[in-house]
């Protein structure tokens, strides 16, 4: 197999996890105005349960699924009970500044960052630990030659596949989806409409948990599991969200796999360590070059 | 920063502030064993790190997640300049002000494009990122293992005035005039003119920028500035021992930011308030719970928890931060 193919495929089932991450920010960015910087950290809380039940003799599958619900759950909790009552808050003196309005939520999210770290040290006493996979993560081959893509590698793509799929379903087909894009677009006509603009938003949150529990499912196979290890997705995963186009559902998942294919072959044409490096200036150079992202549209200033 | 001289408010009231912090702190480790004037001495350091967020997110509105990586700018520029060319530890602390205000107009450059989410993403990937450039080029920066900077032995003259001192104490010695200095400057930056258009440029972009403030420009300022103060403080942080990817993590980020809301962002009083609360808590909790089994593995965690319950307990009850509180309870008595 030669690098470069190996690169290929190692950065499409990478690029596949970025994508859900960087397509759970934009969730919640689209119907809150949030960047949750806890998003990982939730992902990291649902893993471990996943993995607390599977050490307990449940199947891959039932515990594959408890953790899918409980990040919904813990996404939808987060906001109700905390994005809520903060932005509710409108007479606060803080609140009334313009730019602590974003600050702030930003904050709260780092908090239940540190929070559900240290419980899930105290809990699963936070030391590093396997994660099973469904699939062996043998190489695939045909006839005597082996492919540089595993059978977890295609696992992974043709879950995120199936999910980007349901997804788009949802948001063009269902009321819902429609309800939801409608309050991104304008919360106010929205509203006028008939449609109760804060549930759609708990419901962006519990989507947004839902995208990140899977990614961090499939990304802790290869990775093992410990309270920090998704740190570094959801660094990738805002990248590929800011390269993609913040306000843009599309983009974020087109960012994910072109930050796949980025690190992928830096990993392999250049030096692991170079990785951080890379995206820090992938990151800057997007920032300038194109700072609404490629499928974002030009944000306005508000006057 | 030359405007703070040219403006008459360089006040009494910040000099004696300063005067009577540096003073408490002197009078307090007096009183202390060694390990809590180590204490005392992190404190002195880490507030010159948690004033450069008062600056940056409670005066200006902009928030970073990677003053930590700034340190380590300050700290790398300060190991070096001592280890390799042998320059005096005095002057490369002055010296690692301005390399890291160097790198705060690059930064603040960049960050003058950038609003609030996308500037606190890019600060924190640069928190990961920089650590990982001293091990990328290791043969330069001594990668994982780091430089070895202490602050040596206390000057004769001084053990002759005041008789045998610990090497914490002189650690506090060293660390106490930056602090009083930075204090000062923090203080009468913010009762300026310039304090003020910062803090037009935080509350209402469009209305400032019709007030004829430079928007970009006044952004890009409050970032040299709340550079050159993160760099100092982690210039004399690394002095403590060791200049290492290690000694500034991103949770040393997060912490800092976290002692600047739960003090109150907006607030000088607070800053020092959530300084001595970050660096005494993990010790009193630690007292607090000795005498209940609690199982090691648990006992860890236990600072961690807390200082993150507080920093959300402050954000949705409290937002501006103990000082806040206090001022509101004032304001209460007065009416």
């Amino acid at each position: 197999m030669t690098p470069f193919l190996t690169a290929f495929f190692s950065g499409t089932a990478q690029g596949a996890i970025y994508a859900l991450v960087s397509l759970g920010l934009v969730l919640v960015w689209r119907s809150a105005g949030v960047v949750n910087f806890a998003q990982m950290g939730q992902a990291m809380f649902t893993t471990y349960i996943a993995s607390q039940l599977i050490q307990n003799n449940y199947s891959y599958w039932s515990a594959f699924l408890i953790a899918i619900i409980s990040g919904a759950a813990l996404g939808a909790l987060v906001d109700l009970g905390l994005m809520r009552p903060l932005t509710s808050r409108k007479n606060s003196q803080l609140l009334n500044s313009q730019s602590m309005r974003t600050t702030i939520p930003v904050i709260a999210s780092l908090g239940i960052l540190g929070v559900l770290k240290a419980l899930a040290g105290i809990f699963w006493a936070g030391e590093e630990r396997g994660f099973p996979s469904p699939v062996a993560p043998n190489a695939i081959k045909i006839g005597d030659t082996s492919l540089a893509i595993t059978g977890f590698d295609l696992f992974v793509i043709g879950t995120v596949f199936l999910t980007l799929v349901l997804t788009t379903i949802f948001f063009t087909k269902t009321g819902m989806g429609l309800a939801m894009r409608a309050s991104a677009l304008n919360p106010e006509v929205t509203r006028l409409s008939g449609i109760k603009v804060g549930w759609v938003r708990t419901l962006g949150w519990a989507i947004s948990g839902i995208a990140s529990s899977l990614a961090g499912l499939l990304v802790t196979p290869r990775t093992n599991l410990s309270p920090n290890t998704l740190d570094l997705l959801l660094i990738i995963g805002f990248t590929a969200a800011v390269v993609g186009g913040l306000s843009s559902l599309a983009g974020s998942v087109l960012g994910g796999f072109i930050l796949g294919y980025v690190i992928s072959f830096v990993n392999v044409y250049s030096a692991p360590e170079n990785v951080f490096i890379a995206i820090l200036a992938f990151l800057l150079l997007a920032l300038f070059l194109r700072p609404q992202g490629i499928l974002g549209s030009k944000e306005v200033r508000s006057v | 920063m030359s405007k703070v001289k040219t403006h008459k408010v360089i006040g009494l009231h910040s000099t004696l502030l300063s005067l009577v912090l540096f003073l408490f702190f002197i009078l307090l480790s007096n009183q202390f064993e060694p390990y809590n004037q180590s204490q005392l001495a992190n404190i002195a350091m880490l507030l010159i790190a948690v004033l450069s967020i008062t600056l940056l997110t409670g005066a200006s509105g902009q928030i970073s997640l990677g003053q930590g990586a700034i340190m380590a700018v300050g700290g790398y520029s300060s190991a070096l300049l001592v280890t390799r060319l042998g320059l005096s530890m005095w002057l490369a602390f002055i010296l690692a002000i301005f390399v890291s205000a160097l790198f705060g107009l690059f930064l603040g450059l960049a960050a003058a494009r950038l609003s609030g989410p996308y500037l606190a993403g890019t600060t924190l990937v640069m928190a990961l990122a920089i650590p990982s450039i001293a091990v990328r080029f290791e043969t330069f920066f001594s990668g994982d293992v780091g430089l070895s900077v202490d602050y040596g032995m206390p000057p004769e003259w001084l053990t002759n005035l005041v008789g045998e001192i610990s090497i914490e104490e002189w650690s506090l010695y060293v660390v106490l005039p930056f602090t009083a200095v930075a204090l000062f400057a923090v203080l009468n930056l913010s009762n300026s003119r310039t304090g003020r258009t910062w803090r037009a440029v935080r509350d209402n972009e469009v209305a400032a920028s019709l007030a004829g403030i430079n928007i970009g420009r006044t952004k890009v300022i409050v970032f040299v500035c709340a550079s050159g103060l993160a760099g100092l403080a982690g210039a004399l942080y690394g002095f403590r021992g060791l200049v290492a990817p290690s000694v500034y993590p991103t949770d040393l980020s997060l912490t800092l930011l976290t002692a600047a809301v739960i003090g109150g962002l907006r607030s000088i009083g607070g800053a020092i308030f959530g300084t001595f609360v970050i660096v005494f808590l993990p010790d009193l909790i630690e007292k607090a719970t000795s005498n209940l089994a609690i199982p090691e593995t648990v006992g860890i965690y236990l600072p961690a928890l807390t200082i993150g319950l507080l920093l959300l307990l402050t954000v949705i009850l409290n937002p501006r931060g103990a000082a806040g509180a206090l001022e509101h309870l004032r304001h209460k008595k007065k009416h």
